[in-house]
């Protein structure tokens, strides 16, 4: 190991959390491979987190290789290491306050829709709310629940309506709520002014297209367009204003445009996410680790 | 609940049962149990009466549909309960109706066009 170690790896991980995420949110690809996409933003978070953590170890454990070091220079390492608990601290902390947060919020939710849903024919498997406002989501979680209210009922056809539940299914299904719910852990747990929305944003608009893929096979693209467009219309809550994820005119393009699957573009990028995760750990973590387990026997 | 919100005052269990055995077969026993756990989570109160327990529901019909409304439509930007569930259409990101029109013109005439293509 040398003392280059460290600073490659802190190099890495502010690659990895500044101008990777910022060209990852610009790219068109993640729009045709939206599974790969997220494959790939998962591989960056976890191969930056990893890299910001190894800088901290390995600056901290650089100390063992010296035969003398110096006093200045064992307080250097010490507050490295200290830095990377506070940092793993802070995550587990974001972590169990988020995972409470977000588990009693769906438990409260899904008591209510079972109070007050009622099955329709016209949403089967659906909890449907007799609600003044059209509306459609699901409670993610097991078990989860698909509620939809009956102004949305009314406003769209059958085909629409089955377009919407398959949407939320998709959801519920490939449990995207733990992708999201992983991001927004990372988001919380740094401090305001370095942290940035761009992955979770980007995330949840990536999860938004598998659903919406998931739903144009059940029903065609045309109805989910439809029921896109007529459930998109009710007037946003003032104040509300974050043009952040993708629209729903986006996702109407999105349909328009691009093939349900496109395996030309997702391979690359499959491969792309294991080399992500794979080369630092390899190059760099494999050497410090021999490194100070050899000063230690 | 919906059977306590028709009585006019508290129920017993067995006047629920009577009401809900009228429509489905349930068991008596699943009744109390129901309500016993309404009233834990605070959704119905449980009155002693004699050796008995009354109910009544401690919160109207529209007073938890506008609390369920509340959540289901907050989009505070970064609250933790924007994460709580997954809208169709998140309202936090209005569209103007025109682009949304657009687009959906746009993807009904390309699907016409293929309809003409591939009969």
């Amino acid at each position: 190991m040398t003392p280059a170690t460290p600073v490659v790896l802190l190099v890495l991980a502010l690659a990895l959390t500044g101008p990777g995420p910022a060209a990852l949110a610009r790219a068109r690809w993640p729009l045709r491979a939206p599974r790969a996409a997220l494959v790939f933003w998962q591989a960056m978070a976890l191969s930056a987190l990893l890299a910001a953590l190894g800088a901290g170890l390995s600056a901290a454990t650089l100390v063992l290789v010296y035969q003398d070091p110096h006093p200045v220079v064992v307080a250097l390492h010490s507050a490295a290491l200290l830095l990377t608990l506070v940092v793993v601290a802070r995550l587990l902390w974001s972590a169990h306050t988020l995972g409470t947060a977000l588990r009693a919020g769906r438990r409260r939710q899904r008591h209510l829709v079972d109070l007050l849903g009622r099955a329709d024919a016209r949403a089967p498997g659906a909890d449907v709310l007799d609600a003044e406002r059209p509306l459609a989501y699901c409670i993610p979680g097991v078990p989860s629940r698909v509620v939809i209210s009956t102004p949305a009922i009314d406003r769209l056809a059958d085909d629409e309506v089955t377009a919407v539940l398959a949407h939320e299914r998709a959801h519920a299904r490939a449990r995207h709520d733990l992708v999201l719910e992983a991001f927004a852990v990372l988001h919380n747990a740094f401090p305001r002014f370095v942290r940035s929305r761009t992955a979770l944003d980007a995330t949840a608009g990536l999860v938004e297209m598998l659903a919406d893929d998931a739903a144009r096979r059940r029903s065609g693209d045309v109805p989910l367009a439809r029921a896109l467009a007529g459930l998109s219309t009710a007037p946003a809550p003032p104040g509300a204003l974050a043009a952040t994820s993708v629209t729903p005119a986006a996702r109407i393009r999105r349909l328009a445009h691009v093939p349900a699957s496109a395996p030309l573009v997702s391979a690359p990028a499959y491969l792309a996410a294991a080399a992500l995760f794979a080369i630092p750990t390899v190059a760099v973590a494999v050497p410090w680790l021999s490194a100070v387990t050899a000063s230690l026997t | 609940m919906d059977q306590l919100w028709a009585f006019e005052g508290p129920a017993t269990v067995r006047q629920v049962h009577d009401a809900l055995s009228r429509t489905r077969d349930i068991a008596y026993t699943t009744v109390m149990t129901v309500l016993d756990r309404l009233a834990r989570k605070g959704s119905a109160e449980q009155l002693r009466d004699g050796r008995a327990y009354r109910y009544r529901p401690a919160v109207s019909r529209e007073e938890l549909t506008a609390e369920l409304m509340h959540q289901a439509l907050d989009t505070v930007d970064g609250s933790d309960r924007t994460l709580a569930l997954l809208r169709f259409v998140d309202s936090a990101t209005p569209d103007d109706a025109e682009a949304l029109r657009a687009a959906l013109a746009e993807l009904e005439q390309r699907r016409a066009d293929d309809g003409d293509t591939q009969p």
